[in-house]
């Protein structure tokens, strides 16, 4: 392979190299991807909701073989408190239909293989069990990248970044400085098996249906952070994730944190009698739209968790945005491909593709959610349990008329807490969220 | 069904390939009580101080997250294992 030089190198066979791989060797790239793992997803980690929407575009038929675990019809949002919970939910009928909200639960060790076979059927070669640490150099500009195996110099007029959270490659290039505590979130997880019909039993659901329930409030043992249980087939996914910073802060180890999740009284009677199979961690970068890394420039563009691209509100979207980013990646590729001209001024067509993209803008207009929540810790340890007692005592049946109730209610919420910061907390949250 | 919940029983569920040399380290010259102030959030517990306040690291029990090296960026060498080693996820 010494000599041979290809059109493009992506880094990282996740959902963002994957597609640009796929969108360049389409359109008759010559295009190699290396991935670290035994096989792509074997080092993939994710809570459990892959939005197809971009997948949808790349593969239209994806859904013949594609090994989905889950159909999401209903998504829950719960406020955690000590001993309680306090929440909503919305389910509807229409997304069992055709691709339904494009919402599906998945495997990644299981999907990202699958999708790796559709890349190499397009055209592109892959290398797993090669982990790249450098780039070749030539005349100032990148030439290549350093794989770490046999004649593992591999030359190409481009190189798609796509090697998830840690990046230590976009760092080399001084993309991005380091990732700071305040807005990474370190998230763990457990695979627990269950029997499909008591999945279905215990959730509610018919078929291949499935649900994602998120937990906020008081989730992660006051720490800044949130649970989830997601259905599969015949597993449930259950995990917890919290800034680095505040566990640093509460002394806390994720695994704690997780134990303590699963043994919540709203979360226990999900999780009973199932069996562990698999214990996993890994990074989300929050740092939103502020701390996205540099995109491009000569040579070379970064796409997914590599560059930032994760939207960890309530819509808590990352596989479709590093999916839309390889995808916007991949055609900006083959428009220098054709043009003979990999200049970071010609690459700045990635740009102008994102800026039109759901996925830049969707960053932008959440850029300051983790900021924002890393200035409202009291969301996590104060107000579950004051907002938790409010309602517990407003539907205890204590003999205690409601109109002096409900007026002495308000009055401790409103002596437990400065009004002022209450209603600010609320305006600040209404950004965050939705 | 009794969960584990101990570190060791919990990667005992995950599949694991050693390589021989460590991909973790710990910075020459770097206070080793930053095991007890800052990398006791590492989720596999992969640092520990041993008996004489050495550090311990256990790379071969390495979730490839890299929370050490967010949380301790002076005192942690991190890098990727070497390629084909560490963790293998079967769900993921």
């Amino acid at each position: 392979m010494a000599d041979e030089k290809f059109d493009a190198i992506v880094v990282g066979g996740g959902p963002a190299g994957l597609s640009a791989a796929y969108v360049m060797a389409k359109a008759g790239m010559q295009v190699i991807l290396i991935e670290r793992g035994e096989y792509c997803g074997a080092k993939n980690v994710f809570g459990g909701i892959f939005f197809t929407n971009v997948m949808k575009e790349l593969i239209p038929d994806f859904l013949n073989d594609a090994p989905i675990e889950r159909n999401i019809t209903k998504r829950r949002f719960a406020f955690l408190s000590q001993d309680g919970e306090f929440g909503g939910d919305f389910k509807f009928d229409r997304f069992n239909k055709d691709f339904a909200n494009n919402s599906f639960t998945v495997l990644r060790a299981k999907f990202d293989k699958w999708f790796s076979e559709k890349v190499e059927a397009a055209g592109a070669m892959i290398i797993t069990g090669a982990v790249v640490d450098d780039f070749i150099m030539k005349d100032g500009r990148i030439a290549g990248v350093k794989a770490r195996m046999e004649d593992g110099d591999l030359y190409a007029d481009l190189v798609v970044l796509a090697d998830g959270v840690n990046s230590l490659l976009a760092k080399k290039l001084g993309f991005h400085k380091e990732l700071s505590p305040d807005s990474t979130i370190v998230g763990v997880k457990e695979i627990l098996s269950l029997p499909e019909e008591k999945i279905r039993d215990r959730f509610q659901l018919n078929g291949n249906e499935g649900v994602a329930y998120e937990y906020f409030g008081y989730a992660a043992k006051g720490a800044i952070g949130s649970g989830f249980v997601y259905t599969n087939k015949d597993t449930i996914s259950v995990g917890v994730g919290a800034t680095i910073k505040s566990l640093l802060e509460h002394k806390l180890n994720p695994n704690d944190v997780l134990e303590h999740f699963k043994n919540h009284p709203a979360i226990r009677p999900l999780v009973r009698d199932s069996e562990q199979k698999e214990y996993s961690a890994h990074l989300i970068p929050d740092g939103g739209y502020k701390k996205l890394s540099k995109l491009y420039g000569d040579n070379v563009m970064v796409a997914g968790d590599a560059a930032g691209f994760v939207n960890a509100t309530l819509f808590h979207e990352g596989t479709n945005l590093a999916m839309e980013t390889g995808k916007l990646a991949g055609e900006t590729a083959v428009e220098s491909f054709k043009k003979k001209d990999y200049s970071a001024e010609a690459l700045s067509l990635y740009h102008t593709k994102l800026k039109n993209s759901f996925s830049l803008r969707d960053m932008k207009q959440f850029k300051n959610s983790s900021e924002t929540l890393d200035k409202n810790p009291q969301l996590f340890d104060k107000y579950p349990d004051m907002l938790g007692d409010l309602i517990a005592e407003l539907f205890t049946a204590d003999g205690e008329a409601k109109w002096p109730k409900e007026r002495r209610l308000m009055i401790k919420l409103l002596t437990s807490e400065n009004p002022f910061r209450l209603l600010k907390t609320a305006i600040d949250m209404r950004r965050v969220i939705i | 069904m009794k969960h584990f919940t101990t570190m060791e029983d919990k990667l005992g569920l995950d599949k694991f390939t050693a390589f021989e040399k460590s991909h973790l380290k710990i910075k020459p010259g770097a206070d080793p009580m930053v095991v007890e102030h800052k990398l006791f959030v590492c989720p596999a517990k992969v640092y520990e101080l041993n008996d004489k306040g050495e550090p311990i690291v256990s790379f071969e029990n390495c979730l490839e997250c890299g929370t050490c090296r967010v949380a301790a960026p002076e005192e942690v060498d991190w890098n990727y294992p070497q390629g084909g080693y560490g963790v293998t996820f079967k769900f993921g």
